[in-house]
């Protein structure tokens, strides 16, 4: 337990933001001790409370000026123990910072606080017939803010692409307390895209307090398609062939047969049949016409790589229920064993099949449970294992099996982290894809942001004397 | 001291990479020629050239094929070190819709090989067809197609820089979701060649439209057609290009055009044409323009319309990029026109002044000066007046930048003009990605006072 604040520092910070939006009781900083990838925790020494972009930079600049680190932190529904603070650190939770200020219907852009809740804006942006296309699963929860520092996908990524894409702009507090505003305005200079380089930074450089975003038309007509595999490879299969098609689906999503009994066994029962190996989602979007052209195309492709059957939305509640498999997987999960450890690798599309079988064989030979939840369109795997954190030698193959899924996917050309970020969670895995030189020049990058390193340390990098 | 550049490069890669004397004059456009034009056929002879240059203080200036050298200004150097024997692809998975290939690949010879799998890598820069991958990422340039799909930004998915110092970093990779480690690729996209060389670039494909349709709405002036072009933009249609035109090209008569580029399965593609032309009806098309007033080339010949406007900058000694929110067209539109009476030649078109495009989804206008005074006081009328146009663009939240234009504009006017707060953290990334200064001076130039 760390050391609570020097009381000049607490009355600094008093009188930045005001005594009550200063969190120092223990009781009340449990809450704040871990995201939701509960594996990890740590208490921070404070919790401020920021209203105004001004009160964050101030709050910034406090810690800056008495070497105390600092964390920002939006709702908390990280899945890699990015918002944790370490080394003695002060969360800045940016819960009251959720006001839309600017809403640009003729620039089909926003201005937003950084607080405000990603399926917030969509709903703000509605009424002009516009909406914020990244959906990460935790939309109705998580904040603009937490999405741009962990660079966050979704369902529909696979043609409306990620976070980073919407992002135009940044008005940004530095570690030490400046505020900076990076591109913005619709700017479209060329120069350094430092609005590139702070998305996805997992709040290493600072807190980026406004946060510029594109919004595009709401798609006039939808087609969903739910499929129904035998074999998982088999829904591998028609995923590949769709795109071979020339299609180009919103969504292509695939549960294989643990997360179908999870589900169908809990309360969230989608009607999908237990007896299937894989159950896959296929969304279309955009001009009303057309629609139904592709989701015939997509559905034979589904029926040539073996689907037993093909279900179609007709109405939106049809749609909402084929969806309702996927998106209560994790929720259903929960019932399967107390722990849930969330993986998030991404291999190349073509290599999911083989990558699929590996992992099936690495779970087998760890005597552990997998349940796997995948955007199958971008390669993007969710393979979760299901534990009990209180039996360690479970935990310990279940790090084991961890590494190993990792590592393969890494061998078949992907990467350790899709969407969910390195945090504390994975940075030991970072010598997989990086090079020590590289991953000097990440440490020398952040250090151009956050030369004193107090900017959210022991995150995303490994300690350079730490071992692969 | 001539030669020796030369010399030591001899010991530091094999003989074949030095191109011949007689072949670096055009390698510099007006800096002057380099006493050496180098090209390696490996990363890891990049990575020594430029750790050499590092060593002995030689400036250098990274080039693919010598393409889209001219912009950002002159600038001396001592070293061209060019991509050009760096090429060929290195991976192409069609059902991954994902490709890598070498910096120094000429974009014409990829595009054939998407073609041949059914698949486009749509961007579609200013003179895009003669230049290479990575100095097309370098630059991050885009065209009219970035209305559809976006500019180089949103395509790469990975690439591998070697630093001004000779370090070789890989960021990123061939997959479509990646967010392990900070973003470097995104940084190095667009990085005018101030971090780095770019050998290698992964970037994502799209298949091929089934069907492709350009519309080209024409009207007396450009301001005719604005309604009507702001409306499709913010119309749901899914329309891939929305351009426009003043004067519009190939015509016999000058009159400006709205040329909206339809890409997708035929069902869509019909149901967007039938829709523009709807609202063209409504707004735009009156009677009096006639039936001329508007144009369709469909298949090859849409392609072949869209080809020539990758020209449109070709040749003008200057060409000036202003950007400020698409809802501000018109204030762009009108400070463009205000250039016409300045001294200096422009094309004979007849038209109010110099040709102007638009972006018009996101709000970016070009104009292109064909002829500019020799200099003296006329040239000194130039200079003030596009740092007044600067100023004013900045003061509404834009920005201006010149991709060509001759030394003196160049050098007084500034190609972007001064940075912002932003400087610091610019200069910063500089001196970590370039710590010895070997690569050109002349890019994003820090605050000026």
């Amino acid at each position: 337990m760390p050391d609570s604040l020097p009381s000049q520092v607490l009355s600094e910070l008093c009188s930045a933001v005001g005594p009550e939006w200063i969190i120092t009781d223990r009781d009340r900083l449990l809450v704040y001790e871990a995201d939701a990838q509960t594996a990890h925790r740590s208490r921070p020494r404070a919790v401020v409370l920021p209203r105004t972009t001004e009160e964050a930079a101030s709050v910034f600049g406090i810690l800056h000026r008495n070497g105390i680190p600092v964390v920002p932190r939006g709702a908390g529904t990280g899945l890699s123990g990015g918002a944790l603070a370490l080394r003695g650190g002060v969360v800045v939770g940016t819960s009251r910072m959720n006001r839309i200020l600017e809403l640009d219907p003729e620039n089909r852009r926003a201005l937003l606080q950084c607080g405000v809740v990603n399926s917030h804006l969509s709903a703000a942006a509605a009424p002009f017939g516009l909406y914020y296309p990244p959906d990460p699963s935790s939309q109705t929860a998580c904040t603009i803010g937490g999405n741009v520092a962990e660079n966050s996908g979704g369902p529909h990524c696979l043609k409306y692409g990620v976070t980073t894409r919407y992002i135009t702009g940044l008005r940004v507090v530095l570690p030490d307390g400046d505020l900076l505003w990076l591109g913005g305005q619709g700017k479209d200079s060329p120069a350094l895209d430092l609005v590139g380089l702070f998305v996805g930074s997992e709040g290493c450089f600072g807190l980026a307090a406004e946060v510029e975003v594109a919004l595009l038309p709401l798609p006039e007509g939808t087609r969903t398609l739910l499929a129904i595999f035998e074999r998982l490879e088999d829904a591998g299969r028609a995923v590949t062939d769709i795109i071979s098609a020339g299609l180009l689906p919103a969504a292509l999503e695939i549960v294989d047969r643990n997360t179908i009994r999870a589900v169908e066994a809990s309360i969230f029962a989608a009607g999908y049949p237990t007896d299937a190996e894989a159950a896959l989602v296929v969304e279309f979007d955009g001009l009303e016409r057309g629609l139904d052209e592709e989701a015939e195309r997509a559905g034979e492709c589904c029926a040539a790589a073996g689907a037993r059957e093909v279900r179609r939305a007709r109405t939106s509640e049809e749609r909402v229920a084929l969806w309702k498999g996927r998106k209560k997987a994790f929720g259903a999960m929960g019932r399967l064993a107390p722990d849930l450890l969330v993986q998030d690798a991404t291999v190349p599309r073509t290599r999911l099949p083989e990558v699929l079988a590996r992992i099936s064989e690495i779970a087998g030979r760890h005597r552990l449970q997998v349940a796997n939840v995948f955007h199958a369109g971008d390669g993007n795997l969710h393979p979760n294992i299901v534990f009990d954190r209180r039996d360690p030698e479970e935990t310990r193959r279940v790090e084991e099996a961890s590494k190993e899924i990792m590592m393969t996917c890494v061998e078949a050309g992907g990467t350790i982290t899709g969407e969910h970020g390195v945090g504390c969670d994975k940075r030991k895995y970072m010598p997989l894809v990086f090079s020590a030189v590289e991953l000097e020049a990440l440490r020398e990058v952040k250090a151009v942001f956050d030369p004193q390193g107090l900017c959210n340390p022991g995150k995303v990098l490994p300690d350079p004397e730490e071992a692969p | 001291m001539s030669g020796s550049i030369r010399a030591a490069l001899a010991d530091t890669v094999p003989s074949e990479a030095l191109l011949p004397e007689s072949e670096v004059g055009g390698w510099n456009p007006g800096g002057g020629p380099p006493e050496v034009v180098v090209a390696p056929s490996s990363e890891e002879e990049v990575s020594l050239v430029l750790a050499r240059a590092g060593q002995e203080g030689w400036r250098v200036l990274p080039a693919g094929m010598g393409r889209w050298l001219k912009g950002g200004g002159a600038l001396k150097v001592d070293l061209v070190l060019s991509t050009v024997r760096l090429r060929g692809m290195q991976e192409y998975e069609p059902a991954d819709l994902t490709f890598t290939a070498f910096g120094g690949t000429p974009l014409r010879e990829l595009q054939a090989a998407f073609l041949a799998k059914g698949q486009w890598l749509p961007l579609d820069p200013p003179g895009g067809r003669g230049g290479s991958l990575g100095a097309l990422v370098a630059l991050g340039l885009a065209g009219p197609l970035r209305q559809g799909f976006g500019t180089p930004r949103d395509h790469v998915l990975g690439l591998t820089l070697v630093t001004g110092d000779g370090r070789i970093l890989r960021w990123g990779g061939r997959v479509v979701k990646n967010v392990a480690g900070f973003d470097l690729t995104r940084l190095s996209v667009g990085n005018w060649r101030s971090l780095g060389i770019i050998t290698s670039v992964s970037a994502r494909l799209f298949p091929m439209p089934a069907e492709e349709v350009t519309l080209v709405l024409a009207a007396p002036a450009a301001e005719d057609l604005l309604a009507t072009a702001r409306a499709v933009a913010l119309s749901p249609l899914p329309v891939s290009a929305i351009e426009l035109l003043d004067p519009l090209p190939g015509e016999d008569e000058a009159r400006a055009g709205l040329a909206l580029r339809l890409l997708g399965s035929r069902a869509q593609v019909e149901e967007m044409e039938t829709r523009i032309r709807g609202e063209w009806g409504r707004v735009g098309g009156s009677p009096t323009l006639g039936a001329s007033a508007i144009r369709r080339f469909s298949g090859a010949e849409s392609r072949e319309f869209q080809q020539g406007l990758e020209d449109w900058e070709e040749d003008a000694a200057l060409v000036l990029r202003m950007s400020l929110l698409p809802s501000r067209l018109e204030t762009l539109l009108r400070e463009a026109r205000q250039l016409a009476s300045l001294p200096g030649g422009f094309p004979p078109s007849g038209r109010p002044g110099p040709p102007l495009a638009a972006h018009v989804g996101a709000g970016v206008l070009r104009v292109a000066i064909g002829g500019l005074p020799e200099g003296g006081k006329p040239l000194d009328e130039w200079v003030r007046a596009l740092q007044g146009l600067r100023e004013r663009v900045l003061r509404n939240g834009g920005s201006l930048t010149l991709s060509v234009g001759p030394e003196k504009i160049m050098r007084e006017v500034g190609a972007w003009g001064a940075m912002g707060a932003e400087g610091k953290i610019v200069e910063g990334l500089r001196r970590q990605f370039d710590p010895k200064g070997t690569l050109p001076p002349g890019r994003f130039a820090p605050r000026v006072p």
